[in-house]
């Protein structure tokens, strides 16, 4: 226990004391009393100055050690002032890794841990139905499901619908175009505890068909499309057919299930009123909310969703074949936003971490190699009486210095870094938008600091004041022992290894997106230009003989303008369109699934004549579809590659019938008569794999919303005619999303890209901090033993000879390094495998990749240091100490 | 006891105070008074101390852990703070008193060389 402050009090009473004890002296010698104490307090002297004197000696007890600090702190800038180099290699690696982790850290916590905006969002749930056997994520529901829970749960107070339904919008101003929008029941805005921040939000009022039109704008849509237009409520707009009025804007919150512009009620979509919507079990397209009753916990709620659910699908079985493996999943709205963030966010988190750990120890490197330069100065401040803690204290304030600086730049580039991740990151999950870069970052880089500081700061041995420190005295100079060398290896060697598992990893991340990029799609990629041209604008429905007319008439004129090689119509783009038509079950004449074997799927897909020769796809057999295949002709179709030699063994598929079997082709299906075989391609996967598809001529069926146009120069050129021509038609009609295949490509994989491009990032640094820390290592063991070599060279070894050992020790490092990397990370992926469902093993290229480059780097690094060992002055090396 | 002239008395050397102090409480607790009384006892009345150097002198070595106060009664029948020696007290006393006779032994040296040196 240390001892207690006196208070002036005890001090007083301690002269007192000492007073009276000395007029008691006197009396006892014979003075009287009066002379006595005048006596005392004259040898006493001045009481007052004594007892502040005291005083003096507690008073600055706690600003002692900070004072002495802030002297060391002084002194220790001075040093590092002399010391740039190293002080500015230590303030950016340091500021690298605490940016990479403050800005990680925002991330993280805006994304998986800030609650919502929403009214007792704790309370919020939602309920998600997946089936693995179709590898189908979420599945959604279907209004009769949805009719199920509500009259039979009672866990859950309501429930909110939201499905997403994409609407050509006129009416707020410019051109009329296709917006996402969301179409909800009535509860929705309540279940989901938002207010409005204009006008009022949707209610049971305007449920049911006879409902007006009404629609919610979205915040967002709202200050950047329309500059926070205060007058905005009340404005009619047309949606597609149908018209409704802007009755208010929704408050910042975040857009899920789907970023939508606008939030519309049932009534002004015609889908959502029509048979299939409202009695079709397996038409799934919403997605559902609830809120928990008071008290309930997600646990009670799952148990009980989760029966009723269980005995949905026992009373309809044929909503839910044994083969889709139908199950519920109930999670809190906050989780399901967060969770496809949630392993990329930690697999960041890792690597920021990763990269933090290699430039904390190439700071201890540097430091290290540092302070033995420094032993002498520490060894004469040692035999000048400095304690170990004032030597400990010397070094902890010169990192301080080190990291105060680190961090303070640290978190200053923590704010692009937050920037870049969330853009990042907005991808899995949309709460990223709406992450800044908060205090959090200050603490994160702070406490970073502090922990690298204090770590730092025990790195080097002080000198021992047992062991005799006559030699680093007397020589002043660098005196390298076997212990310190160690240390400096093993951080090396920490580096390495670190750096060696972030480069596996992006090297995998590379090779993965160079084989999309290059992979053969079986399309002609650069000349081919896809354009959207959806018809619910027009107000044609699909199927119908004007929107045929339509298809028709465009292409002719199309077809007529200059540059143009070719055109026609499709219903899906490559890849872009991936998932929006599912695969659809059929049959075949002559060809019996085996027992228990279900019908085959196949993808449904609509083209126009000369659709094949314009995307560049080959027709194996048969022919193409012509202008005469049209509504009053035999039904036909053409198969894909795969079809015909799974269906057809024996190569006869051309003039067979197909029919589709799902319920939703009508009781008596139309058997088409196979005309022609084409070319596999795989408008879903840009890595191609074999894929079922059947053709089916647009005259016949008028649904096709995708134009393809093959230029003969550059595809972009004829964006403008296209459009033009198109609009003489039908001057409502939306031209959207010019892109030729190769772009599209591009930015389907722009995911993977921006992957890979995080992840060579976060490699590059360490690579570039592990280069830096080698040659350090290199630089002060081949400085340390000028000596050594100058004997050597006396003795008669080549310099070639000594440049050789010292790229030995270089290449050594980096292959122990390389090792313990491997090791390493083959437990980090085991150990994250128990986390993870995905974790995947880097192929050998990536590995050899990621190795050549150490040894490489290594090599490189050692050069110099080399070079330097091998040109050193016998003379000067022997006379050096 | 007669007093003795003025001109006899030494000052203290520097540094050696604290020294005195440990040595004088090697022999049992005593407060300050008593402290500056036996110094002056011990050194024959050519040191004496000034409680303006003394005092803070304790308090100086308290809060260095060397010393432990406690508060008493004194003979005078009044509060009176006890100072007693602690374990690293001791052990600094054993410091101080080496260094003191090397000094001593370097000094001694140099005042009086030795007729016959090593070298």
């Amino acid at each position: 226990m240390w001892p207690r402050t006196p208070s002036k009090d005890d001090l007083d009473a301690e002269i007192r004391g000492h007073l009276a004890l000395s007029i008691k002296e006197r009396i006892e010698r014979g003075e009287d009393p009066a002379s006595a104490r005048l006596a005392a307090l004259k040898e006493f002297g001045n009481v007052t100055l004594t007892r502040e004197s005291m005083r003096g000696v507690w008073r600055y007890r706690w600003l002692d050690g900070a004072e002495a600090l802030g002297r060391d702190m002084r002194f220790a800038l001075r040093s590092l002032l002399r010391a740039r180099g190293l002080a500015a290699t230590v303030v950016v690696t340091l500021a690298l890794g605490i940016g990479a982790n403050a800005a990680i850290f925002s991330v993280v916590r805006g994304v998986l841990l800030r609650p919502l905006v929403n009214r007792d969002e704790d309370h919020l749930i939602y309920i998600g139905q997946r089936a693995p056997g179709l590898g189908a994520e979420n599945l959604t529901f279907s209004i009769a499901e949805l009719n199920d829970f509500k009259a039979r749960i009672t866990t859950i107070t309501a429930f909110g619908d939201f499905s997403t339904v994409d609407f050509a919008l006129s009416g707020l101003g410019g051109e009329p175009r296709m917006v996402k929008a969301g179409v909800v029941g009535g509860s929705f805005f309540d279940v989901m505890g938002l207010r409005p921040v204009l006008g009022r939000l949707l209610n049971p009022n305007d449920d049911g068909p006879n409902a007006a039109g009404a629609a919610v704008l979205t915040y967002r849509f709202w200050t950047t499309a329309l500059n926070s237009d205060p007058n905005v409520v009340g404005t009619t707009i047309r949606l597609g057919p149908r018209t409704a009025t802007v009755v208010g804007v929704l408050e910042p919150s975040v857009p899920y299930p789907a970023d939508t512009e606008i939030i519309a009620n049932v009534v002004t979509s015609p889908h959502h009123l029509g048979a299939t919507m409202v009695t079709d079990r397996t038409h799934r397209m919403t997605e559902l909310f609830g809120r928990l009753a008071p008290g309930v916990s997600l646990e009670a709620a799952r148990a009980e969703l989760t029966a009723v659910h269980t005995a949905m699908v026992r009373e309809h079985p044929e909503a839910y074949s044994k083969r889709a493996n139908v199950q519920l999943r109930v999670t809190t709205l906050r989780d399901q936003i967060a969770s496809p963030a949630r392993t990329i966010l930690l697999v960041l988190l890792a690597a920021a971490a990763v990269v933090f750990v290699i430039a904390c120890s190439n700071i201890a490197n540097l430091i290290l190699a540092r302070s033995v330069r420094r032993e002498g100065e520490l060894a004469v401040r040692a035999a000048l009486g400095a304690g170990r803690g004032a030597l400990r204290r010397t070094l902890l304030a010169e990192s301080l210095v080190l990291c105060g600086a680190g961090a303070v730049l640290g978190v200053m580039l923590a704010q692009p870094f937050v920037a870049i991740v969330a853009r990042y990151a907005a991808r899995f999950s949309v709460r990223a938008l709406e992450v800044t870069v908060d205090t959090s970052v200050l603490w994160v880089g702070a406490g970073l600091a502090m922990g690298a500081a204090v770590l730092l700061a025990y790195v080097p041995r002080l000198p021992s004041p047992h062991a005799p420190t006559g030699l680093g005295l007397v020589s002043g100079s660098v005196r390298i022992t076997p212990g310190t060398s160690r240390r400096l290896r093993v951080f090396a060697t920490t580096q390495i290894a670190c750096s060696f598992v972030l480069l596996a990893g992006a090297g995998t991340l590379l090779t993965t997106l160079i084989a999309l990029q290059t992979a053969i799609t079986g399309y002609n990629m650069r000349q081919v230009l896809a354009v959207d041209i959806p018809a619910s604008a027009t107000g044609a429905d699909l199927g119908s003989a004007k929107l045929i007319d339509f298809y028709q008439e465009a292409t002719r004129r199309i077809g007529k303008l200059a540059g143009v090689e070719g055109v026609a119509v499709g219903m899906s783009v490559p890849w872009r369109d991936a998932g929006r038509l599912p695969a659809v079950q059929f049959a075949v004449e002559g060809y019996t699934p085996a027992d228990g074997e279900e019908n085959p799927h196949a993808r449904f897909r609509v083209v126009s004549p000369r659709f094949f020769a314009v995307v560049g796809v080959p027709v194996l057999a048969g022919r193409d579809f012509t202008d005469d295949d049209g509504g009053k002709s035999d039904p036909v179709a053409i198969v894909s590659q795969s079809v015909a030699q799974r269906l057809f063994p024996n190569g006869d598929a051309v003039n067979r019938h197909m029919w589709w079997t799902d319920p939703y082709f009508g009781k008596t299906p139309v058997h088409r008569r196979i005309v022609g075989v084409v070319a596999d391609v795989d408008d879903e996967k840009v890595i191609r794999r074999p894929a079922m598809a059947v053709y089916q001529p647009v005259r016949q069926i008028g649904a096709a919303e995708r134009l393809f146009v093959r230029a003969a120069g550059d595809p972009y050129a004829l964006v403008p005619a296209v459009t033009r021509a198109i609009r003489e038609i039908s001057k409502d009609q939306l031209v959207e999303r010019a892109a030729t295949l190769e772009d599209v490509r591009t930015e389907v994989l722009s995911p993977d890209r921006l992957n890979a491009f995080v992840f060579s990032g976060f490699a590059g640094i360490a690579l570039l901090i592990a280069v830096v820390g080698v040659a350090g290592v290199l630089a002060f063991s081949v400085s340390a033993r000028t000596r050594e070599f100058g004997i050597r060279l006396a003795v008669g070894s080549a310099p070639r000879h000594l440049l050789s050992r010292v790229l030995q020790e270089g290449v050594l490092i980096a292959a122990i390094g390389i090792a313990a990397g491997t090791a390493g990370g083959y437990a980090l992926s085991r150990a994250a495998a128990r986390f993870f469902a995905t974790v995947q093993l880097p192929g050998l290229l990536p590995l050899t990749g990621a190795a050549t480059v150490l040894i490489g780097a290594a090599v490189v690094a050692s050069l110099m240091p080399a070079a330097r060992a091998s040109r050193v002055d016998v003379l000067q090396a022997l006379r050096s100490e | 006891m007669a007093k003795r002239p003025d001109d006899r008395r030494l000052e203290l050397l520097q540094g050696t105070l604290d020294m005195l102090i440990l040595r004088t409480l090697q022999w049992g607790p005593q407060h300050g008074h008593g402290i500056g009384q036996a110094i002056r006892a011990q050194s024959d009345d050519l040191l004496r101390v000034e409680t303006g150097s003394l005092y803070p002198a304790l308090h100086r070595l308290e809060k260095r852990e060397w010393l432990k106060a406690e508060w008493g009664v004194s003979e005078a029948n009044q509060r009176a703070k006890y100072y007693r020696l602690t374990a690293t007290g001791r052990a600094q006393l054993s410091r101080e008193r080496d260094r003191w006779s090397q000094l001593v032994d370097a000094i001694g040296r140099i005042m009086n060389p030795a007729p016959a040196s090593k070298e």
